[in-house]
């Protein structure tokens, strides 16, 4: 009704106009349709990619897409908002592509979905738009990350690395210098829990679940020990020096180091531990930092690598988030082009400094800018530097799942840890030769 | 009354769009897996299906991950499901009883099954954890144990605190299908049974239960069905660990397809585990059929 007596007023309305100025009014708004309508839908159409990011960080991606949008005006990025949780997103991700024609364009992935996307062919190779010299500024374990196969298909963004966290006052009350080696950090946690100082020694991920495997890598590799061999395809899961690893975190709870629940703790469990100043040691991410600066351990913490081996170095389990093209994307030039933007030094830059996450650039770690913000950040680049993958292998989640089970049943004493690591490394092989 | 041809092709053909819809959301998933368990499909051959016979199959018979989380499905089923009957019967005995405030206890008793699973289980998660949760600290209080129980990192108690979990959630669907059921039974059979001397645990034995039966074969059917395929408690309160010791079918189905792309293996598991639940419910309706009849 309201819209019919609209009509009825426009039409009146228009009557008391002259027929020639009538016709004069209908030609300016048709020219005006075609110039601004109808010709910019040939000539340049914006182009629209689109992408899938955990809702929890979109907001910090908005200052920078709107940069962006403002350098290249014919190219929108659409921001569809997922889960805040990885392992939703890669099933996102997942089944957008295995129905094909996926919406996706740019792919916003975590270091350990290179493989099976790429081997599943869901990527596009980008090692020709990423020169030697460009890789060379970011660091190396984050671009041997982007690899499958000797191609390239992840651009780093930001970067991720387990570290040890220690609670620089206690130490330093009881005259101690920051562990260097497992032994060490386990007699200074007895000696600290003997004198009541603190309820834990050493806290650590020990669920059954992706961070337990992330976390084993770095004892592993911290005892001179391996996983899978991604060239040779070897395993090095039931060797002495994998053994004595999982025996490292056996004695941690059989010691009364960790509580007897580490066996049920991802990152948020240990890290409440920590912050509530209930624990001398913590392993995490870097993530743990600015979130205990606000707890009540403030200024009371310090970080460093991981503990090893005598006569072992020090590993730290790679992780972090880069930018793939998808195959099915119409546009890769324009997605290319967004991923320069995103992962250029300026872009992370801001991107730090409004999160506190870790950078994939090594410059970064020692600009004045941030450091002013982060005075650890030249340490972390310490952490960062020494980081091991986990294998990249197509097969990565099922052989992960294998690790994590085989240790879940050693850590919490279903089996020995010779018996477990014995099967879990024949599993694996069974596992690499199936496929 | 007898219908004649006509009607009965009217009948066919009114029931033909529902029956359209059914088979494609029913019949053509399964159907499809069955035909993809006969093919490897998998990163290997790069997503492409390859005939391989019964493969799968005779992978699965030697796949222990596949036997063990049958065996834990079928154990968290089972004393579930028998938990919840019982204690679902019993609150629905009591709510069935005229008392003051049942109206707001009736709607308190449903709260837990409204309550989205994922949400509960992370609470339930917490309410088991070993250092802040709220059990240890009971236990602790009561002075039966030193230093806090690793509910969730021990094998047997991660299975208990599951249970639990699911017990609290769905008990209330037992009880509302049996209340529902127990207020049509009509007073005046107890009435009549009490003149004739009747006890009432003799009343309870002698009318209640065989009036409840089908009503609660079908509340077993739901549950039995519904609890066999349990994925969101688990994957968020233990993940299927510690040790694999609490995953099920349906999260070792769901990490073979979506994780590790297998698709092949992953509907060969779907086939089997597919037919294990058509037998059970086979059984449970043939036991439906005898009873009625037997009333």
């Amino acid at each position: 009704m309201f819209i019919f007596r609209l009509f009825t007023k426009i039409k009146k309305y228009l009557a008391t106009f002259s027929r020639i100025s009538r016709f004069t009014l209908l030609l300016t708004a048709t020219v005006l349709g075609i110039q601004f309508g109808i010709l910019p839908a040939f000539t340049q159409e914006p182009i629209t990619i689109k992408t899938l990011i955990r809702a929890d960080e979109v907001p910090q991606f908005q200052p920078l897409v709107k940069q962006f949008t403002q350098q290249n005006p014919g190219i929108n990025l659409e921001i569809v908002e997922a889960p805040n949780d990885s392992n939703q997103v890669e099933d996102l991700y997942t089944s957008s592509f295995l129905l094909g024609n996926s919406p996706y364009d740019l792919v916003y992935m975590d270091i350990v979905w290179t493989s099976k996307f790429a081997a599943a062919g869901w990527l596009r190779d980008v090692s020709a738009r990423f020169s030697k010299a460009e890789a060379s500024n970011f660091l190396a374990g984050d671009v041997q990350g982007g690899m499958y196969q000797d191609k390239l298909y992840r651009i780093p963004f930001r970067s991720d690395a387990g570290m040890l966290y220690y609670r620089q006052d206690l130490l330093k009350q009881e005259g101690y210098e920051p562990p260097e080696t497992f032994s060490e950090l386990i007699q200074i946690s007895q000696d600290l829990q003997q004198k009541g100082l603190a309820e834990w020694g050493y806290v650590w991920q020990g669920k059954q679940y992706e961070g337990l495997a992330a976390m084993f890598v770095e004892i592993l590799q911290g005892n001179g020990a391996f996983w899978v061999d991604a060239d040779t395809l070897e395993v090095g899961l039931e060797q002495p020096e994998a053994i004595e690893a999982v025996k490292f975190l056996r004695t941690t709870i059989e010691k009364r180091i960790a509580p007897p629940g580490v066996t049920t703790y991802a990152e948020e469990e240990s890290r409440l531990l920590f912050e509530n100043g209930k624990v001398v040691f913590l392993r995490n991410w870097p993530y743990v930092y600015s979130s205990a600066l606000t707890s009540s351990v403030a200024g009371k913490f310090g970080i460093k690598p991981m503990v090893h081996g005598i006569g072992q170095e020090s590993a730290a389990c790679q992780g972090g988030w880069g930018l793939g093209i998808s195959t099915s994307s119409k546009h890769p030039d324009a997605v290319w082009k967004m991923i320069e933007f995103l992962s250029s030094e300026n872009s992370q830059r801001e991107f730090i400094l409004e999160t506190g996450f870790v950078p994939s650039r090594k410059s970064l770690f020692n600009d004045p800018e941030i450091v002013a913000k982060y005075d650890y950040y030249p340490k972390l680049l310490s952490v960062v530097e020494g980081s091991t993958l986990r294998p990249p292998i197509s097969q990565y989640a099922q052989a992960s799942d294998i690790l994590q089970r085989y240790l879940s049943a050693a850590l919490t004493d279903e089996m020995s840890p010779e018996g477990a690591m014995k099967a879990a490394a024949a599993e694996t092989r069974r596992l690499l030769k199936n496929n | 009354m007898t219908i004649n041809k006509q009607e009965k092709i009217t009948g066919w053909l009114l029931l033909f769009p529902a029956l359209l819809i059914l088979a494609s959301v029913f019949i053509y998933p399964i159907a499809r897996a069955f035909w993809l368990s006969w093919f490897a499909e998998n990163l290997g051959t790069q997503l492409e299906p390859v005939f391989t016979g019964l493969t799968n199959y005779q992978r699965m018979l030697g796949d222990g991950r596949f036997w063990q989380s049958l065996f834990n499905t079928s154990i968290f089923t089972l004393i579930s499901v028998v938990i919840e009957l019982l204690l679902g019967l019993v609150i629905a005995l009591v709510l069935n009883k005229s008392f003051f405030g049942r109206g707001i206890v009736r709607t308190i008793a449903i709260i837990p099954w409204a309550l989205p699973t994922a949400v509960m289980g992370l609470a339930w998660a917490w309410v088991f954890n070993d250092q802040y949760g709220i059990v240890n600290d009971i236990l602790q209080r009561l002075g039966f144990i030193d230093t806090g129980i690793s509910w969730l990192g021990t094998p047997t108690l991660a299975m208990a605190a599951l249970i639990v979990a699911d017990v609290w959630k769905t008990t209330p669907f037992i009880s509302i299908i049996l209340l529902a059921r127990l207020q049509s039974i009509s007073q005046d059979l107890y009435e009549a049974h009490t003149i004739d001397g009747a006890s009432p645990w003799q009343s309870f034995q002698q009318i209640t239960l065989p009036l409840l039966m089908p009503q609660i074969l079908i509340a077993l059917l739901f549950r039995f069905a519904q609890s066999f395929g349990v994925f969101d408690l688990v994957q968020v309160m233990t993940g299927g660990g510690p040790a694999g010791s609490t995953e099920t079918v349906s999260i070792y189905i769901y990490s073979t397809v979506m994780r590790y792309l297998d698709f092949g293996y992953g509907a060969a598991l779907v086939v089997v585990t597919f037919l294990l639940l058509v037998l059970a419910v086979a059984i449970t309706f043939w036991l439906l059929d005898r009873v009625r009849s037997y009333t």
